[in-house]
């Protein structure tokens, strides 16, 4: 497989006045070719971080990164050329109209003046802008802004395509929209690394994941190794009280707990209910429902970080 | 697909014509300066024209040569081209709606983006001025040196317009928020009201004609006032090219100290 981006032993170190503090410890990755790569990770993971690394746009501490064999310190330039970017803050002239940005992006990367009007009008197409073309941006939804930002950073046509965080704050609808126009870049042979909180993203979209917690790559693979590496099914038990569930768990070995909720992964999951619901009655403990399921990258997330992406960071406690 | 990089010429045009347009769907955004400025004159030379000129000429303030008008314009025109003043603001919004880190992953020069702005502020100061000076002409302002000299005091405008464009894009930069800039351009009225603003420098007294004789302004509306009242007085022209001049290359070399440590990869 040929590499598109090549991260080694990433760091990322800012001097503030509190002290220094370390957004990225020590990020490697590879990239293939053709790959959307999803960078998944809570708030302050150090993802964006990586990203404006590897886009040239940070300094790096330490380490070495490279965009199609081109190192992203020594010839930035080159790798600018490369490689579109579409950060969390869209970075869009709200007075200005879809039109009029479109062409002037065509205008910057070197375009003559009609070949920078066709293109704006093939990009207005490829993102669906082009009834809005006159619109001023600020009267855009959020996803058609999305839309928009994705397009701009397409305009030169790159060869790798950064998306930081791409779809938060949207609808599920727009959501969804902006998923089928990564899937088609991805299927045009466009490179694609995003960041994404929301494990339904990285899921749906991304052909191999690295998770990113606390500045450090805590497990990579494809959606279906990282989640085969749990083994088993996981039982999900729900009971009435949370006594009923604190009482479960020092009952069952290698259990979490949350609220009234204990989860356990265990082999042939559907086989083993009868028996754990028998051992619970035994022990007067009301259950209140039960499912067993195929690990998730919510539990592949929990087990290699001890916390839930999905909502607050709370750490999860497991019986010994 | 290879793109060929753009000249850095072609950059700075794109960018200029892009704040170009920003400026011209904010119209509104232009009107308090010009309003200000044209009330100065029309309520200055109202209030004061009769006592400094026209029938009170011989009185000890007759540096004004019977026609108020003549020396109360370079008051306004200074004040229009504090307008130069919005370029640290759009240099800013930029910064803060992330438009410039846009520009940044794109293979293009920086002092394009920075250089930008300053380019749009001179524009402003240029149109507010000519707009002053029109006003000025209609209401019966009649220099000296003739029509040339509009050109004249246009020119020192222009320079004094860019001292506040540096000004105001360091202040932006550094404080980081428009807000910055635009408070920056406060500095303007002690540096217009410090000044021989209402009458000639000899008529100032004590700690007033000590400041007038430290600030930059004064220099600027003496030459201006020379053209309109006197004629080619060289060494007042010269003076007040020369503090304009000076007092944009300050400021704007301060501008790309200010922008290019902020802008740097952190």
């Amino acid at each position: 497989m040929l590499l598109a981006v090549e991260a080694k032993n990433l760091k990322k170190t800012f001097k503030t006045k509190q002290g220094n503090v370390e957004a990225v410890r020590d990020v490697s990755f590879k990239v293939n070719k053709g790959e959307i790569f999803g960078i998944l990770g809570p708030n302050g993971a150090g993802k964006s971080t990586t990203i404006l690394m590897l886009t040239t746009l940070l300094r790096i501490t330490s380490g070495t990164a490279k965009i199609n064999d081109l190192d992203v310190v020594k010839n930035d330039s080159e790798v600018r050329n490369k490689i579109g970017i579409a950060l969390q803050d869209t970075g869009i002239d709200n007075l200005l109209t879809a039109r009029e940005l479109f062409y002037t992006t065509a205008r910057l990367w070197g375009l003559s003046k009609s070949k920078s009007k066709d293109r704006t009008k093939e990009m207005l197409n490829l993102v669906g802008l082009t009834e809005a073309a006159d619109r001023r941006v600020k009267t855009y939804s959020g996803g058609m802004k999305r839309r928009l930002d994705l397009g701009l950073s397409l305009v030169h046509k790159p060869e790798v395509l950064f998306l930081d965080e791409p779809t938060t704050g949207l609808d599920p609808g727009s959501r969804r929209v902006l998923w089928d126009e990564i899937k088609k870049l991805r299927d045009e042979g466009v490179t694609i690394i995003l960041t994404t909180q929301y494990l339904e993203e990285a899921d749906e979209l991304a052909n191999r994941i690295s998770i990113i917690d606390e500045g450090l790559v805590v497990a990579e693979g494809t959606p279906d190794e990282l989640k085969s590496s749990i083994g088993g099914d996981v039982i999900t038990l729900t009971f009435r009280s949370d006594d009923d569930a604190i009482k479960a768990q020092t009952i069952i070995e290698n259990s979490d707990i949350e609220d009234k909720q204990i989860r356990v992964t265990v082999e042939n999951g559907a086989e083993k209910i009868p028996n754990l619901l028998n051992l619970l009655v035994s022990k007067d403990i009301n259950v209140q429902s039960v499912s067993a399921n195929k690990p998730s990258l919510d539990d592949v997330f929990l087990k290699v970080t001890g916390y839930r992406l999905e909502g607050e960071k709370t750490l999860i406690e497991e019986s010994k | 697909m290879n793109y060929s990089k753009s000249s850095f010429f072609t950059q700075l045009g794109i960018l200029t014509k892009r704040l170009l347009l920003r400026l011209a769907r904010r119209p509104l955004a232009e009107l308090p300066n010009i309003f200000i400025s044209a009330f100065f004159l029309l309520v200055y030379d109202g209030a004061l024209g009769g006592v400094f000129g026209g029938n009170a000429a011989g009185t000890p303030f007759d540096f004004a040569n019977g026609n108020f008008l003549n020396f109360i314009l370079p008051v306004s025109i200074v004040s229009a081209s504090v307008s130069g003043g919005a370029s640290g603001i759009y240099l800013v919004e930029d910064i803060e709606s992330g438009v410039f880190k846009r520009y940044q992953g794109m293979p293009i020069s920086k002092w394009a983006i920075i250089l930008a702005p300053i380019v749009v502020g001179a524009v402003r100061v240029l149109l507010q001025a000519t707009l002053i000076m029109t006003l000025g002409s209609i209401i019966g302002a009649d220099p000296a040196t003739g029509f040339l000299g509009y050109f004249a005091v246009l020119g020192m405008a222009f320079f004094w317009g860019m001292g506040f464009a540096g000004y105001s894009v360091a202040a932006g930069v550094r404080s980081g928020s428009s807000q910055g800039a635009q408070a920056a351009t406060f500095l303007f009225f002690p540096a217009l009201f410090l000044a021989p603003t209402f009458t000639p420098r000899y008529a100032l007294k004590g700690w007033l004609e000590t400041a007038a004789a430290f600030n930059p302004t004064t220099y600027v509306l003496e030459g201006m006032r020379a053209i309109m009242i006197e004629g080619w007085v060289s060494d007042l022209i010269l003076k007040g090219f020369l503090v304009a001049g000076g007092f944009a290359f300050i400021t704007l070399s301060f501008a790309v100290i200010s922008a290019k440590t902020a802008t740097e990869k952190s």
